[in-house]
């Protein structure tokens, strides 16, 4: 044996290993391979084995190629895995593909009631110029819903309330959010700013624009020295928020409660202010009633008319959202038909 | 109002076209609600003169005319009326022509002759009452114009509000016109001619009750022959929206809708003794109205008697025995002034309400008791002739003066955040017919009437002293100058600006803890509904949800306590008369009328209301009710339908109380039955600092959902009353520091009685866990072999843990030793190892 018998025998081994391994299609048989060529008792180790019959000289030559050989081998051998393990992962993705256009697994996702919602959009926009949330009952006297409102028993007035009355002597249901002024003033004092969403109840026959429940929320403000102009800088902030700039404009009113009274509109909301049936061709929608609280209710309300005077709003959900959704009919809102909330996602 | 805008322009020029003139009274507070034109629905009717007039030769009531309309062949038209002669000019609807109430006239044979066209009365066209002859224009009628030219008008609808009783008449709102326009207004000119005997031989009036009737103006009018007024009043009350009946009554009518002055004629001779006595019914009187109806008298009812009996329910309608008929010819006019209240009252005593009442509620100046008698004994001469008698019966002749009204510009200015010198404000206020003189220092000023007035001193701010026309009764207080003030000089120069005043304290919102569940529950896949709080009697009883009181488990702060239903004592439909008491029976009709549009997978809820009486007193209080029916899960293409169960129901309240940081609630069973299914069914109860949880949650009993007519298999629902949604609390949550020991699991399968509850066992765990045990989860419930039938076991993971060590093996040994001690002597449970 010789060197040169014994490198050409290493080098015959290499070219084999490779070639095996080039061979090779599953990585599980390349464990194999490397047991086979680089193992305690592989062919590497079966080849060295003639080096004791070398020349003591020539054994660190032969060393060096066996090292080169192995190397050469291991390489091979981590080559082929790495190559192996691309296409085998590229197969289990292949056979993993969905059709990404099916529609994802629904969430299950209820729907809010336009009610408490269009409350909610508008407590939002008083509450950032500080108006304060409170709620008054809704079974009310008839003095706060009436007379402390400056509505006498027998005032002609009361004929824009019809109201429905219950069986606990001097109680109503009440049949606007304004009794709440009342209670606002009595249980605090200025300055106030005052928010009163609620359900408010009247004796009228239920059609598309009418019901006998329905919501307004009734705004307040009084300090010294509130007055109209601030309570239209208010509106239009409102209106705007809610409605996207758009003109508006007072017009006057009557409530027995506020002196001055006037009506808010807005430039209609469909047409743009053009004129259509919506706005029956007036160009204007009123979304509400306000003015400066009477001296009789502030004084009701335990507050000095010739030191303070205040503001007052109030107005009807429903007629805000209708604006807002284009709801075509009030009763939809309390008849609570899925086809109908469910619109509201 | 009806505003017929010709009879408007008798009072005052208008140079505006009819949009621009509702415009300007919208903005000046009087609204039009609606502009109507009169005589847009005829068509193709033209004034015609008859030429011929013959019999129809094959009927005796038909005639046979010919008629020229101004250009072509004459038309030969039949006619049944009896008031035509040649020479006449008449309406004639012409074949095509189209008359109110979509009637179209078309070329007809009557009896063998053709007709081409229709001669018109005036009930045919809507313009007169009669509807017996055909209407006859002015000889001078223009051949062939469009009738629509001659008699169209224009219909303003005025939403006169209600403290604007002087505005709810023509002068009254042509004033309105020229404070819009400064144009001048043109009284009609009211002078009678009084060539008969002293009214006194004919009329006397005793007035009983003067506090409610103020005043009483009476005239006599003798000789008076009665008829249809003529056609242009009828026309102008027809426009207006009253029906014409005579001449006497439609003048009475007339001077209401001039001046706004109601007044009441009757027929004289039915007055006994020409003597008219103001007092209020006696018990028992009866009284048979216009409207044909017998009514029995109230004591507190004022009346217009005479010495028999009542012959009027005083402002509201008079009686059919007194009524003016054809064959009258006294008149006896009666124009008084009446306490608003007590007419109110009576009006809604009796249902009754007449143009004339709601006139009278609105409250009437004095002076027009004077003027309208004249008026209308004017007009009666007009038209019915006769003889008046000299001057007037009166019961209080003097009229008081203008009220002086002192106020302040300043304040007139911040009230309306605007600056308007004083001038102006004078000159404003002008144009409504308020005069103003300069004011003096120390003046006393009306800030506030009747029923709480004040009055404070001017001091030395400059005053101007407003002096109010007799007809402006609302302009009491200096606010209500300001509001003159305002919308004379028009609401649209109101500046906008934010207010630059002081903000208020802070208050935590009542919708917060509202706004989270809502927010919580829509997330997990429940829909909201708002529902009517008024419901009908028969909810309660078909459901007999029990109250909270039944359940001590649900904690005090938030139990709802027993009481009655509140009842509506006017409902408008008994479907709707009481107040609920709670929510569960409006969410099973909310599931009805869905199951009924083919909806059988329901999720709601709703956080709302319920009410009822206690110790007398009313008493509301708010409420989270959930109902689940049909799939949780719906069936998709990569999933199956999962049905909603109890489970869901537990785990939306668990849900909600982690949402509001509550512990867990817990759950005692409630086996009652009706309306709850008998083992499915829990009273749900949690109180941890101010918070507290407690209600119902339960599937619902077969019978239940049978009394709903519901096709649903199983209906679960809950009603759970949480604090916080009345009442805003302020919450926080505290953060535990996390553990710096780590913490140590063990694993107890527990096997006990079917009977005992998991709520047993877990509490048991709880109480023998010592201060180490942290947590306690159920992870696994089983049932059969190697168990007996009797039992089950349940499989709880507890932690374990220690703030300032690591446990030792001992110590965790030694508290599951505990736990299971607990377990075996409480519970009687033994553990599988």
């Amino acid at each position: 044996m010789d060197f040169e018998s014994l490198s050409g025998d290493l080098h015959r081994l290499m070219d084999h290993a490779l070639a095996e391994i080039a061979e090779t299609a599953d990585p599980a048989a390349l464990d194999e391979l490397q047991i086979r060529y680089l193992g305690k008792k592989g062919d590497l180790t079966a080849v060295l084995r003639g080096i004791g019959a070398l020349p003591p000289e020539d054994r660190p030559r032969v060393g060096a190629v066996a090292n080169e050989i192995g190397e050469a081998v291991k390489a091979a051998l981590a080559e082929r895995g790495t190559e192996l393990r691309s296409v085998v992962q590229a197969q289990r993705l292949a056979a993993e593909k969905v059709d990404v256009t099916l529609p994802g697994r629904t969430v299950p996702r209820g729907t809010l009631h336009p009610i408490p919602e269009t409350i909610a959009a508008i407590a939002e926009v008083f509450g950032q110029f500080g108006f304060m949330v409170y709620e008054g009952p809704e079974i009310e006297d008839d003095l706060t819903n009436f007379q402390m409102l400056n509505i006498a028993p027998d005032h002609p007035a009361r004929d824009l309330w019809d109201t429905l009355y219950v069986d606990i002597p001097g109680h109503l249901l009440r049949t606007h959010t304004s009794p709440g002024q009342i209670r606002v003033m009595q249980s605090t004092r200025p300055p106030i700013r005052a928010l009163l969403p609620g359900r408010c109840f009247r004796y009228e026959a239920v059609d598309a624009s009418h019901g006998f429940e329905f919501f307004q929320v009734e705004g307040l403000m009084v300090d010294e020295g509130t007055s109209m102009a601030d309570l239209k800088g208010l509106l239009d902030e409102f209106a705007h928020a809610l409605f996207g700039p758009r003109k508006t404009r007072f017009r006057p009113g009557y409530y027995p409660f506020t002196e001055p009274s006037v009506a808010f509109d807005v430039e209609c909301v469909v047409c743009g202010g053009v004129g259509c049936p919506a706005c029956s061709k007036t160009g204007w929608m009123t979304i509400l009633g306000a003015g400066m609280v009477h001296p009789v209710v502030l004084q009701y309300g335990g507050i000095d008319p010739e030191r303070y005077q205040g503001f007052a709003f109030g107005m009807g959900v429903e007629r805000i959202s209708n604006l807002r959704h284009a709801v075509p009919d009030l009763r939809y809102y309390l008849e609570n038909d899925l086809r109908f909330l469910e619109q509201f996602r | 109002m009806r505003v017929p805008l010709s009879w408007l322009r008798e009072y005052v020029d208008v140079q505006l076209s009819p949009e621009q003139l509702a415009e300007r009274l919208t903005l000046l507070g009087m609204e039009v609600k609606g502009l109507e034109r009169w005589g847009a629905d005829w068509r193709s009717v033209v004034v015609g003169e008859l030429l011929t007039v013959e019999k129809h030769p094959h009927a005796d009531r038909l005639h046979l005319t010919t008629v020229n309309v101004g250009s072509g062949e004459p038309l030969h038209i039949v006619c049944g009326a009896n008031n035509i002669a040649p020479g006449q000019r008449v309406p004639v609807a012409l074949p095509g022509a189209v008359l109110p109430g979509d009637r179209r006239i078309e070329r007809t044979e009557k009896m063998g002759i053709t007709s081409e066209g229709m001669l018109c009365s005036g009930d045919e066209l809507h313009i007169t009452s009669d509807a017996e002859g055909i209407l006859i224009l002015p000889p001078a009628t223009p051949l062939g114009l469009d009738l629509s030219e001659l008699y169209g008008d224009v219909v303003l609808d005025v939403d006169v509000k209600p403290n604007r009783g002087d505005a709810l008449c023509l002068l009254g709102l042509a004033r309105e016109v020229a404070a819009a326009t400064g144009a001048t207004i043109r009284w009609p000119e009211i002078k009678v001619e009084e060539t008969g005997g002293p009214v006194t031989a004919k009329l006397r009036v005793e007035i009983r009750e003067p506090e409610l009737c103020p005043r009483f103006v009476g005239r006599w009018v003798s000789q008076a022959k009665i008829g249809p007024s003529p056609d242009w009043v009828q026309m102008r009350l027809q426009a207006a929206g009253m029906r014409p009946v005579s001449n006497v009554v439609d003048a009475a009518n007339y001077v209401m809708l001039e001046l706004g002055k109601p007044t009441h004629t009757f027929n004289g001779a039915a007055v006994k003794d020409g003597i008219i006595i103001v007092r209020r019914a006696l018990a028992g009187e009866r009284l048979e109205t216009l409207d044909h109806v017998e009514r029995e008298l109230t004591p507190d009812t004022l009346i217009i008697a005479d010495p028999t009996g009542p012959i009027g329910i005083a402002g509201i309608m008079g009686g059919f025995d007194s009524e003016i008929t054809d064959s009258t010819t006294e008149i006896a006019i009666e124009s008084a002034v009446f306490d608003p209240v007590s007419i109110r009252r009576t009006g809604h005593r009796y249902a009754l309400r007449s143009e004339a009442s709601l006139r009278f509620e609105k409250g009437q100046e004095s002076r027009l008791a004077r003027i309208g008698a004249d008026r209308v004994a004017q007009l009666t001469l007009a038209w019915a002739g006769g003889v008046l008698c000299e001057g007037r019966v009166d019961s209080a002749p003097t009229e008081p003066a203008a009220a002086r009204l002192a106020f302040r510009p300043a304040r007139v200015n911040k009230l309306l955040g605007a600056d308007i010198s004083v001038d102006e404000q004078r000159s404003l206020l002008r144009r409504v017919g308020v005069e103003t003189e300069e004011g003096a220092s120390g003046m006393r000023v009306q800030v506030a009437a009747a029923p709480k007035p004040l009055v404070v001193d001017s001091g030395s701010e400059p005053t101007v002293v407003a002096v109010v026309p007799t007809w402006r009764r609302d302009l009491a207080i200096e606010a209500d100058l300001a509001e003159e003030i305002a919308r004379v000089r028009g609401y649209e120069t109101t500046a906008a600006h934010l207010p630059d005043t002081l903000m208020p304290a802070y208050r935590p919102t009542p919708l917060r803890v509202r706004e989270l569940i809502r927010q919580t529950l829509a997330g997990v896949g429940l829909s909201e509904v708002v529902t009517h709080a008024l419901v009908s009697p028969l909810d309660e009883a078909r459901l007999l949800w029990p109250d909270d009181a039944a359940a001590p488990a649900v904690p005090e702060s938030v139990a709802a306590p027993s009481g009655d239903d509140i009842v509506v004592t006017n409902p408008l439909s008994a479907q709707h008369s009481v107040l609920r008491r709670h929510l569960i029976a409006s969410l099973l009709d909310v599931l009805s009328l869905n199951e009924r549009q083919g909806r059988p997978d329901v999720a709601i809820f709703e956080i709302g209301k319920g009410y009822a009486r206690i110790d007398g007193r009313p008493r509301e209080w708010t409420r989270l009710a959930i109902l689940l029916t049909g799939a949780a899960e719906p069936a998709a293409w990569n999933r199956v339908a999962r049905p909603y169960d109890l489970d869901d129901a537990k785990g939306i309240v668990e849900l909600v109380c982690r949402r509001l940081g509550l512990s867990e609630p817990t759950y005692v069973p409630d086996p009652r039955g009706f309306p709850f299914h008998p083992g499915r069914a829990l009273v749900v109860g949690q109180e941890s600092g101010s918070e507290a949880v407690g209600g119902r949650v339960a599937e619902l009993h077969p019978d239940a959902v049978a009394a709903w007519d519901l096709r649903a298999q199983r209906v679960i629902v809950a009603e759970v009353a949480i604090g916080g949604l009345d009442v805003a609390a302020p919450t926080r949550m505290h953060v535990e520091p996390i553990p710096r020991f780590p913490e140590v699991e063990r694993d107890l399968a527990v096997i006990v009685a079917e009977s005992r509850t998991a709520a047993e066992v877990h509490s048991t765990i709880e109480r023998h866990g010592g201060v180490l045990l942290r947590r306690v989860r159920l992870f696994d419930l089983y049932r059969g072999t190697p168990l007996a039938a009797t039992e089950k076991s349940l499989a709880y993971r507890l932690v374990l843990g220690a703030k300032d060590r690591t446990l030792t093996e001992a110590e965790v040994d030694a508290a599951i030793v505990a736990v299971r001690k607990g377990l075996e002597v409480d519970l009687d449970a033994h553990l599988r190892t």
